[in-house]
């Protein structure tokens, strides 16, 4: 009897600890095999979240999987392009991972760390619609969609969309302002264009860029805006800011016009989403032809209609009010250029400037 | 003359049989033990050791730009944020932000745990669950409210900007002030739970002996009542201090990115910039932080003979 | 009669409206350096009277004076008196000197005075040895003497004392009895002593009040309560008791000084005995208490005048006497014997009993024991 017990009691024991043993390091075994073909399998995305993620969702991934109803998407969303490349560098031994929809400026650094894969026009036809200046000098992941960074106000405190970012300095608006801090690109694309209006050269030196944005920290109410940058105008907690003319747009929108955005004349950073696929990708077949669906005029029109991103395809037609809104991709808006390679190695340093000079307590 | 041997000692064996018997079960007994805590104990390597020790020996890698992590070992983690007086101002900004913390969260929640814990009334269990009903929702949520509250259009500012009283709203949030204002309350259940399980000692009877004695309320209060619970209030003022050097929410949330502290430091490290061995590096101070604040508050309870 | 020291006037207390009240309309008088025990059952509102007294609770109604003075609703720091906890409730956070100096500081007295006082204090119950002991580290005796030590100290107008003994082993109770008792006569502390225990107050009180149902039932010294229990509660709390229903006859004398007569009464199956008891209660039913040990047993006939014959139930022998139950018809009566006598009863031996009458006391309350009407 009492043996008996002893001897269930040793199973449980030994059961349990295999049960956590399995569990603690199941984690991606269940990527290899599987493999399926170009119209039926799973397609795994990691994307940006929260509304660009049910607009994705709503104009791409849902007509798409109307169209090959055999393969499903697995949407698992990303707060910001560094998380989704520290995800897809957590899983590079053993990629769980199909596409990735990400920032330029990381993609790049994905490319170089070798986490993806080229992309030809034979696995990806639509590719030939994409133009010579948004694809990759190497054949990486395209440019799936552009947008940039604008200038976020408040419609009752201005009937006028300001037009220049000297506006972020005036006293009448202190504490009335959000800014987001590097490693936001907010903030990063703001640092050059400060240093651009200064007339300094960003990539040699910020200095003066930032002895003018310490003048501007002390009116900022919020460099970390939360739930994010247009809520913060939308309720009145601030009047101008930092944000994104897609996101700009459609918050606009929703608000009822509350809000606005708006480019200033001294000129912007392009905000630049690429297509990616990643290497040794567990579905890489499904996943071509997702990417050939993603660069599609009908995908690019939808979600260009969703939520304003300009499409990066030059057979996508968009309706004049969706076209008036969308970044001009045609040369006619003033951009600061900021280039990728120069970022990566600038984001560490921008970052740390802001926290110890110009963010005060 | 016969001489007569003692017994052999075998003759009366059964009393050392049955010590053998005992310590046999005992045996048994012990193993049983070891069986039934086995499966806790590895869980605890699992999801607790093995991701510290992960932890540390992440530390003394080295971060390079972009998420690469070059494995070695090295101290230049430790070392950058050691020489460097930023990561100083932000240790002591998080040290500085627990103890604030701490205080106002003990003096807060004190009132509240010394009436529910001297209770006498059938309500009793309820009030308690209904003081640490707030633990229900989440810090995450609770900080969202107090966003609301504070905000420069938020409860506070417009009550007293429609009083008359402020012209230009209050900055409440966004900084320092909003974060301790947040922190306080999302920690007060905590501190009013260690509070009430700190009060052993206190009695109503002491308190009357004190009264009988010729000690005024006052008197009874500050002579009694407080040194009795002072344990209690130590345990609190600890468990929210080490909470809230620990936290990243509130301070992420309500800080605005202008409150640096440890955690949101650790943060941005591991999200935004993807320095995982630095991000470790300054978790273990962080932990090592902790583990001198543990040892501060035993030598003091030892003090106050708790 | 002088002044009493205490004087407790209607007392009462309810808890609640629809609860029959913990204490109810108690009236007592303490007389100067007496000890005055509260004894009763629990709940029978012994410590609801002390703690009014000591003014920790507040009375429903009625007074309580000291010296004079009417102090029901003087708060509890301003009545000078001294209380003993039964958990003795010394300070965890202090040492023992700090203990009994508690009382001095809040006084206000100097440091010089306190440190003398506290002295002293320490020295009349043999500890002043351990003053700078921390109070976790004594045994309970030595907690309780530093706990009257601490009350006594302040000169207490009134010393409280709750049931001071019942958190001791039975040997040491017995021993901190005597102790508290002749530290008391040594200070002369009117003292007010709250237990359960019938041997404790019959050992130290001057006098007993004897409580039941929130009501004293008999106020006297410990012998008149024994002696002359006034009803069946107080008779069956205090020391044991055969009762016997007696109708009573004719008185037949004046038995003592104190007023009481001898009746000849009778018992039904037991038959005719003298008895005694107030006057006036021939022709009415009345109890009859007579003490186990006031009754003789005798194994042999002819050792007694006119004996009752009957068995030997039950023997319980407890070393120093032995305890026997005796049939007599359908009445069962304990008895006790001495263990030296010889031959040891066994259970189903003839026994005979006899008593004086003197030892058959006819208790005055009516014979169905009933709750006083207040």
């Amino acid at each position: 009897m009492r043996a008996t017990i002893k001897g269930k009691m040793a199973a449980v024991a030994a059961l349990s600890a295999a049960v956590l043993v399995l569990s603690g390091c199941g984690g991606g075994s269940e990527a290899a095999g599987s493999g399926g073909s170009a119209t039926s399998g799973e397609v795994n995305l990691i994307a940006y979240s929260g509304v660009w993620q049910d607009q994705y969702t709503a104009a791409v991934i849902e007509p798409f999987q109307a169209k090959y109803p055999d393969i499903k998407i697995n949407y698992a969303s990303k707060r910001s392009s560094a998380e989704m490349l520290s995800a897809l560098q957590g899983q590079k031994n053993n990629p769980a991972t199909d596409v990735a929809i990400m920032d330029n400026s990381v993609s790049t650094t994905g490319n170089k760390q070798g986490l993806f894969e080229k992309v030809d026009e034979e696995s990806v036809p639509n590719l030939a619609n994409v133009p010579e200046k948004f694809r990759d000098k190497e054949a990486y992941g395209p440019v799936a969609m552009l947008d940039a960074v604008g200038l976020v106000y408040d419609t009752a405190t201005f009937p006028e969309a300001p037009d220049s970012w000297k506006v972020l300095w005036d006293p009448a608006y202190a504490g009335k302002i959000n800014v987001n801090a590097p490693p936001s690109l907010l903030g990063l694309s703001l640092t050059a264009i400060t240093s651009k209006m200064e007339g300094e050269d960003y990539t040699q030196g910020i200095d003066s860029a930032v002895t003018r944005l310490k003048e501007m920290a002390p009116g900022v109410q919020t460099f970390a805006p939360n739930p994010d940058e247009y809520q913060n105008v939308i309720t009145g907690q601030t009047v101008l800011g930092l944000g994104q003319n897609a996101r700009g747009q459609f918050y606009s929108d929703q608000s009822n016009k509350k809000m606005g955005v708006t480019f200033p004349k001294e000129g912007t950073v392009y905000q630049i989403n690429t297509i990616n696929l990643v290497k040794d990708a567990p579905h890489s077949e499904a996943a071509k032809t997702f990417v050939d669906y993603a660069l599609s005029a009908e995908a690019q029109t939808a979600f260009a209609k969703a939520l304003f991103y300009a499409p990066s395809v030059t057979n996508a037609e968009l309706p004049a009010d969706v076209k008036d809104r969308v970044v001009p991709t045609d040369g006619s808006l003033n951009i600061v250029p900021l280039d990728v390679e120069f970022l990566s190695s600038a984001r560490d340093k921008w970052t740390d400037t802001w926290k110890r000079q110009i963010i005060t307590n | 003359m016969t001489v007569l041997e003692a017994p052999a000692a075998p003759e009366r064996p059964s009393a050392q049989d049955e010590g053998q018997l005992e310590r046999a079960t005992e045996r048994r007994n012990r193993r049983t033990y070891l069986a039934l805590l086995l499966p806790g104990l590895l869980g605890l390597l699992v999801s607790f050791v093995f991701p510290l020790a992960y932890m540390v020996r992440m530390s003394f890698n080295q971060g390079a730009p972009d998420g690469v992590i070059v494995e070695t070992f090295t101290l230049d983690t430790y070392i950058q944020p050691l020489t460097d007086p930023y990561y100083w101002r932000v240790t002591l900004d998080t040290f500085q932000m627990g103890v604030t913390v701490g205080i106002l969260c003990v003096i807060v929640s004190y009132p509240v745990a010394l009436f529910l814990a001297r209770s006498t009334s059938k309500w009793r269990g309820l009030l308690v669950a209904i003081a640490i009903a707030p633990l229900l929702t989440s810090a995450v949520v609770r900080t969202y409210g107090w966003m609301v509250i504070l905000g420069t259009n938020g409860l506070i500012n417009s009550s007293l900007g429609g009083l008359g009283l402020i012209d230009t709203p209050l900055k409440l949030t966004n900084n320092m002030t909003g974060v301790t204002i947040g922190l306080v309350e999302i920690f007060m259940p905590y501190a009013i739970l260690a509070m009430i399980s700190g009060f052993g000692r206190l009695s109503p009877q002491l308190e009357e002996a004190a009264g009988s004695l010729g000690a005024s309320k006052f008197k009874v209060f500050t002579r009694v009542t407080l040194p009795l619970c002072l344990p209690g209030l130590l345990t609190a003022f600890l468990l929210v201090f080490v909470l809230s050097i620990s936290t990243f929410i509130t301070p992420r949330l309500l800080g605005g990115g202008s409150v640096q502290v440890l955690a949101t430091e650790i943060y941005d490290q591991t999200t935004g910039l993807l320095n995982w061995p630095f991000a470790a590096a300054l978790s273990v101070i962080l932990l090592v932080l902790f583990g001198l604040i543990i040892a501060v508050y035993q030598r003091l309870t030892k003090k106050i003979g708790g | 009669m002088t002044e009493p020291k205490l004087s407790i006037v209607d007392l009462t207390k309810r808890y609640a409206a629809d609860l029959d009240p913990a204490v109810d309309r108690l009236n007592m008088e303490v007389e100067e350096g007496h000890l005055v025990a509260l004894l009763g059952p629990s709940g029978c509102g012994k410590t609801t009277t002390l703690r009014m007294v000591a003014g920790l609770m507040d009375p429903t109604a009625g007074s309580i004076v000291v010296d004079g003075k009417e102090i029901t609703h003087t708060p509890v720091n301003k009545r000078g008196m001294g209380m003993v906890f039964q958990s003795y409730a010394l300070f965890p956070h202090m040492n023992v000197e700090q203990n009994v100096a508690f009382g001095l500081e809040m006084r206000q007295v100097t440091k010089a005075e306190q440190k003398a006082r506290v002295a002293a204090a320490l020295d009349m119950v043999q500890l002043g040895h351990l003053g700078k002991r921390q109070t976790k580290e004594l045994s309970g005796g030595q907690q309780q003497r530093i706990a009257l030590a601490r009350a006594l100290v302040v000169e207490p107008t009134l010393l409280l004392l709750d049931e001071p003994l019942s958190n001791l082993d039975a040997k040491l109770r017995e021993t901190m009895r005597t102790e508290i008792r002749a530290i008391q006569q040594r200070t002369r502390a009117t003292t007010l002593f709250v237990t359960h225990d019938q041997d404790e107050a019959l050992d130290m009180a001057d006098r007993i009040a004897v409580m039941n149902g929130g009501l004293i039932e008999q106020f006297g010294s410990p012998t008149e309560v024994y002696e002359r229990p006034r009803t069946h509660f107080v008779a069956n709390f205090i020391g044991q008791a055969n009762f016997l229903a007696a109708r009573v006859g004719a008185e037949t004398g004046r038995a003592n000084l104190a007023g009481e007569s001898h009746y000849k009464v009778e018992v039904d199956g037991l038959g005719q005995f003298g008895a005694i008891g107030s006057t006036g209660l021939s022709g009415s039913s009345h109890e009859l208490v007579i003490r186990p040990h006031r009754l003789n047993v005798s194994l042999h006939p002819g050792a007694a005048q006119a004996p009752l014959a009957g068995t030997i139930e039950r023997v319980s022998y407890t070393g120093d006497a032995l305890a026997v139950a005796v049939r007599i018809g359908d009445q069962q009566l304990h008895a006790q014997m001495l263990t030296s006598s010889g031959d040891l009863p066994r259970i189903g031996d003839a026994a005979y009993l006899s008593w004086a009458a003197d030892d058959a006391y006819l208790l005055p309350a009516a014979a169905q024991p009933v709750r006083l009407a207040a």
